[in-house]
């Protein structure tokens, strides 16, 4: 049946019609043999779920078609979507590329999924329960006890601690895919932290943009709710009633570092690294710009191993110490639990039918790929006997030397000597083994521009554990082959991926029940700004500030040089270059060079450390620590600001590529300004950004001021209007030529002059009186006495007052200050050491 | 044998630790079939914050601590008196076979702390290394009983292996010691466990102290023991785990006092701690194993 709509009616000859433009679509869509197809059945013809969606697409002609696309490209490009890939060269992070032709799938089908994957998180949980716990599974004989303690993540220091809200598991995933025989296969369990979510939820967002009347039409169900439930669940184990929730991230080198910045913005939870908790009696707590607040949850996406250098990995730097220890005594709870990660291990696979029906007294519902463990004699023989027909893979899930890298291994491709390396290594370390049936996967349409191809995908699904049971997500991460192989081994670097739309047989329920993900409330109590982020936060703000001041110098630079013509000889010009040397943005190697080509090396030079590329790249880089706190608008900016500093430039450049390349850097700062004080939500984190600017703007503009706030030095009072972007200001004000008076009034002194050293220090004063953690009964603490004392000093000065001496003490002042604030409110550079163990 | 045990660690800091948090293994527990401790005391300077004891997975005693006030050094002494009664070793040809142990060991249904599983497997210390594997296979043909096998490969060592002190550091690899041939207790004691996995036999890390003999008519120093490591080897069910001294090709017997048993290094670090400190800093260890006159 149709699930119409959007073409006129739903009788019987809009059916004809349907099936008539879909079939259009298909013109040269060849299924592969032997393999099933999702969208064509045996016979060749669309399967009816997908007959509308092919209609509409049809309808909608190539043309609109690329524009709808290009609109979900688009999407993902802009909020910077990537996944940071470890192989390559440079570390790099690429763009996750998106299918778009969604997999579509029927309620009943999902339905029956779902059921046996719930039942799979049920099982799961309970043999972790078990392992964890009385290991009877072991002592009855039904599972090795080398099958469990060949695992990584058997942690030892958690046998016999249960977990805080009595569960292991609360986000649970498994990989399926579709067998030829059309029921879905698990060919394998994420139970350690399983990723994909954010990523599924951006694929959403961008599949919503492209094909929004489609997705109605077709009774698309949201995957919002699915997010609400894993909230609100993790939300009841918090007793603090602050409802604050960390979300544990091994930090930005990891490869799914956006999608923990994408979920804690999206979940509203605190995005932490181990570095900002500290376990204080048997409570965890965040250092936050307030002080240590306690924090009762945490989602993790750091591996077990990582969470605790006292007693798990040793030499783990991203963990907490004494996590373990606030473990056992209850004190925080992990969502997943630690050592979860052990029912990810493939040799489970080879128990699990027989574990299912000893503690659910039920056959699985859904098969998993058939497994046989070689710590077994005789499934050690079978597996030797018919190694052509089967994978070999590591049992647990970790490098073994005859597998490539840790991966896994069809036996029919080993050559003599690898058999024979295999056999020995069988007899010897059986135990580190599985033999595995060859999982067949079916495929799915993917667009490649012209018409539709059949390639196999892999499905993660993902479940999340509530009061009421596992809920499971309506949707989920689809990786897509870049190849025809259909064997699930070929897919391990799938670099595609796709929606997932499982389609309800009636209009899906209303916004109101299920949000769209957009409505779904995010909150952020503003006194748990880790000290971190505002520790970066603060330096962002100095960096893009020093960026700017860096740009506006060049810009003067070569502006006098079109103007007057000037020789490096002339006093202004070798002003400028002095300030940009004292600010290590002039290369070392161009002595006696033009003008021109200095302002060019300032603008391009990656090498050296003050010029803009670095400069802009420190920025990029305070950023992506703190992502989670950026609107995606604001995010680009600074993206488009790196692109626009790192493009190549002519090889000669002439001044006006210069003068043009500072002025479209110039306007991307003041669009990323603009973005982050209206988007910002201005709590906390805006002022720390603030504060940044605001100090880095009163330094820049008193070095300004020294510099060209001189008399005698012809063109220099106009350049410091210039630098200190004050023209305007001062040509309104003052129907004469620059005069030093007015000037230094306008630049130094002018509370009213947004640009004026002043007025930086007004702005800093606002912000820290109203900081958390400010006694108001107390005396006030230094910083504000240090602001008072250049308030004063601004209002007592006259044009009469700028000595160099002057200068410096201003100078010295607000270094203390910035000092002052990175004392009090960050973790002051000191990370902890690990001690040195004894030598035996 | 009764012995009275001292250790001391001092840690000196160049620069003020301000937060401590760890974990100590210095607290040596009875183990039947060896030793029983008689009476045990750990004291630190300065006093910590918060401490707590118990045990850990392998039945190891640990103490947490917590320092949060300023110091610049760190005390730990214990004094144990712990009484060694060793059990004799088996009947070498009455162990099960080499086959036998493997076969046992993959198919052990008992994940206690004594169990063969763990050591079956390598471990972040203790990798399984072809070449070291290659070297143990001469020893342990499938028929021959086990712990003749591992009384060879002890043997192996002390004659290949030269005991050189500073020749290796804390972090040295079972591969690099085997390649150089050279190293300490530590060193022999990860390769020859390195060995027994890669070929499937259980095989774990014990640290512990050792007593030394004074040459003939001189008398003891005070201090100048020292802390020991060896491994164990597991025998069958019956026999169980059976320990070894490659660095002196002797079993483990009288002179051997356990302190802690694991799968590597790892597992039995005497202090394993994280401060927050800015500068450097200085240990020193002393030891003494002291027999007590019945």
């Amino acid at each position: 049946m149709g699930k119409g709509g959007f073409v006129s009616g739903a009788d019987q000859r809009s059916e004809v019609f349907e099936k008539a433009a879909a079939e259009s679509l298909l013109g040269g869509y060849r299924t592969l043999p032997g393999v099933r197809d999702e969208m064509l059945d045996a016979d060749g013809r669309p399967r009816p779920h997908w007959v509308p969606f092919l209609a509409a697409l049809a309808g909608m002609g190539p043309e609109e078609l690329r524009r709808r696309f290009g609109s979900a490209d688009r999407y993902l490009r802009d909020s910077g979507v990537f996944y940071r890939v470890y192989d390559d060269a440079g570390g790099g992070e690429r763009p996750w590329s998106l299918s778009h032709v969604p997999l579509l799938i029927e309620q009943s089908d999902w339905t029956a999924l779902s059921s046996g994957l719930i039942q799979r998180a049920e099982l799961l949980e309970a043999v972790l329960q078990d392992l964890y716990g009385p290991a009877r599974l072991v002592a009855d004989g039904d599972l090795p006890a080398a099958a469990v303690a060949g695992s990584d993540e058997f942690l030892r220091p958690l046998v016999g601690v249960k977990p805080a809200g009595g569960r292991y598991l609360r986000l649970y995933a498994a990989d399926v895919g579709r067998g030829p025989d059309g029921r879905w296969w698990v060919l394998a369990d994420r139970a350690q932290a399983p990723s994909g979510t954010g990523y599924a939820l951006e694929n959403r967002l961008a599949m919503t943009r492209a094909l929004p009347d489609v997705s109605r039409a077709l009774h698309m169900q949201r995957v919002a709710g699915f997010f609400q439930a894993l909230r609100t669940s993790l939300m009841k184990l918090d007793r603090t009633g602050e409802g604050r929730i960390g979300l544990l991230t091994p930090g930005p080198l990891n490869e799914t570092y956006f999608e923990h910045a994408l979920l804690a913005r999206y979940l509203g939870f605190l995005l932490v690294e181990g570095e900002d908790l500290t376990v204080r009696g048997d409570r965890v707590n965040v250092r936050t710009v307030a002080g240590l607040r306690r924090i009762d949850v945490l989602l993790r996406r750091l591996d077990a191993d990582f969470a605790d250098p006292l007693e798990l990995n040793a030499r783990s730097h991203l963990g907490v110490p004494g996590l373990v220890q606030a473990l056992r005594e209850g004190g925080v709870a992990l969502a997943n639990a630690l050592g979860s990660g052990l029912v990810e291990a493939p040799v489970l696979l080879a128990f699990l039918p027989r574990i299912a029906m000893r503690l659910l007294g039920t056959p699985l519902k859904l098969p998993h790929v058939g497994t046989w463990w070689c710590g077994q004699d005789a499934e050690r023989a079978q597996v030797m006997e018919h190694l052509d027909e089967l994978v070999i893979s590591s049992a647990f899930g970790r490098p073994v030397p005859v597998l490539p890298s840790g991966g896994s291994v069809l036996g029919a491709d080993l050559s003599a000597a690898e058999r024979r390396r295999l056999s020995t290594l069988l007899a010897r370390r059986g135990v580190e083994l599985v033999g595995q049936d060859i999982a067949r996967l079916s495929t799915t349409p993917v667009w490649t521009g012209e018409r539709l191809t059949p390639r196999p995908f892999m499905l993660r699904v993902f479940l999340a554990a509530t009061d009421k049971g596992w809920v499971v997500m309506p949707g989920g991460f689809c990786r897509i082959s870049s190849t025809p192989d259909a064997r699930a081994i070929s897919l391990q670097k799938g670099d595609r991926s796709a929606d997932v739309w499982v389609l309800a047989d009636h209009a899906v329920a209303d916004a109101s029940l299920l949000p769209s993900p957009d409505n779904v409330k995010v909150r952020r109590s503003s006194g748990t700004l880790p000290s971190r982020a505002a520790d970066n936060l603060f330096w962002l703000g100095r960096y893009v500030e020093r960026a700017e001041a860096t740009l506006r110098l060049s810009r003067v630079l070569v502006g006098r040089l079109a103007e007057t013509g000037d020789s490096g000889t002339s006093p202004l010009v070798s002003r400028l270059l002095g300030l940009l040397g004292a600010w290590g943005a002039m290369p070392r190697d161009l002595a006696r060079a033009t003008p021109a080509r200095y302002a060019v090396a300032v603008l391009t030079r990656r090498d050296v450390p003050g010029a803009l590329p670095q400069l802009v790249l420190a920025a990029r880089a305070a950023a992506s620590v703190i992502r989670d706190r950026f609107s995606p608008d604001a995010w680009k900016a600074l993206v488009d600001l790196e692109t626009c500093v790192m493009a190549p430039i002519n090889a000669a450049p002439s001044e006006a590529d210069a003068h043009e390349r500072a002025d479209a850097a110039l306007r991307i700062i003041a669009a990323f300004s603009g973005l982050a004080s209206e988007n910002m939500n201005r709590l906390t984190g805006w002022r720390f950004l603030e504060l940044g600017r605001r100090a880095e703007r009163a330094i820049s503009t008193l070095r300004f001021a020294r510099t060209f706030g001189e008399h005698g030095v012809p063109g220099s009072l106009d350049a410091l209007l210039q630098v200190a972007d004050s023209q305007i200001t001062y040509r309104s004000r003052y129907v004469m030529m620059e005069a030093r008076g007015p000037v230094l009034d306008l630049v130094l002194l002018d509370p009213d002059n947004p640009r004026s050293v002043a007025f930086q220090v007004d702005r800093m004063g606002d912000h820290l009186r109203v900081l958390p953690g400010r006694d108001h009964d107390a005396p006030p603490p230094l910083w504000e006495r240090l602001v008072a004392r250049m308030r004063a000093e601004l209002a007592a000065a006259t044009a009469e007052s700028f000595a160099p001496a002057w200068f410096d003490e201003m100078e010295k002042v607000l270094m203390r200050l910035s000092d002052e604030i990175a004392a009090h409110y960050f973790l002051q550079g000191h990370s902890p050491e690990m001690t040195m163990t004894l030598v035996m | 044998m009764l012995y009275d045990i001292r250790q001391t660690t001092s840690y000196s800091y160049a620069v003020p630790v301000r937060v401590a948090r760890q974990v100590l293994r210095m607290t040596p527990m009875d183990r039947p079939g060896h030793q029983h401790v008689i009476a045990h005391v750990l004291d630190l300077s300065p006093e910590a914050a918060e401490l707590e004891r118990g045990t850990d997975f392998f039945g190891n005693g640990l103490t947490w601590l917590t320092l949060d006030q300023p110091h610049d050094y760190l005390q730990i002494s214990t004094r144990s008196r712990v009484d060694v009664n060793a059990t004799p070793l088996p009947e070498v040809s009455a162990t099960p076979s080499v086959d036998d142990v493997r076969a046992a060991a993959a198919g052990a249904f008992d994940l206690g702390p004594r169990s063969p599983v763990h050591g079956l497997f390598p471990s972040r210390a203790i990798p399984v290394d072809a070449a070291i594997t290659e070297w143990t296979s001469a020893s342990c043909p499938g028929d021959r009983p086990i712990l003749e096998a591992g009384l060879e490969l002890m043997h192996r060592i002390k004659d290949d292996f030269t005991y050189e002190p500073g020749s290796t550091i804390v972090t040295t690899t079972p591969h690099e010691a085997f390649v150089a041939r050279r190293g300490v207790c530590q060193d022999f004691a990860q390769v020859m466990i390195a060995g027994l996995r890669g070929l499937g036999l259980p095989a774990r890390y014990v640290s512990g102290y050792l007593r030394t003999v004074p040459p003939e008519g001189q008398a003891r120093l005070e201090g100048a023991d020292a802390t020991h490591a060896w491994l164990e080897i597991w025998c069958g069910a019956e026999a169980g785990w059976i320990g070894l001294d490659p660095t002196n090709a002797i079993p483990a017997g009288d002179d051997h006092i356990i302190l802690a048993v694991g799968r590597d290094y790892a597992d039995v670090a005497p202090v394993d701690g994280v401060i927050v400190s800015s500068g450097d800093h200085l240990l020193s260890v002393g030891v003494d194993v002291i027999p007590v006159e019945r």
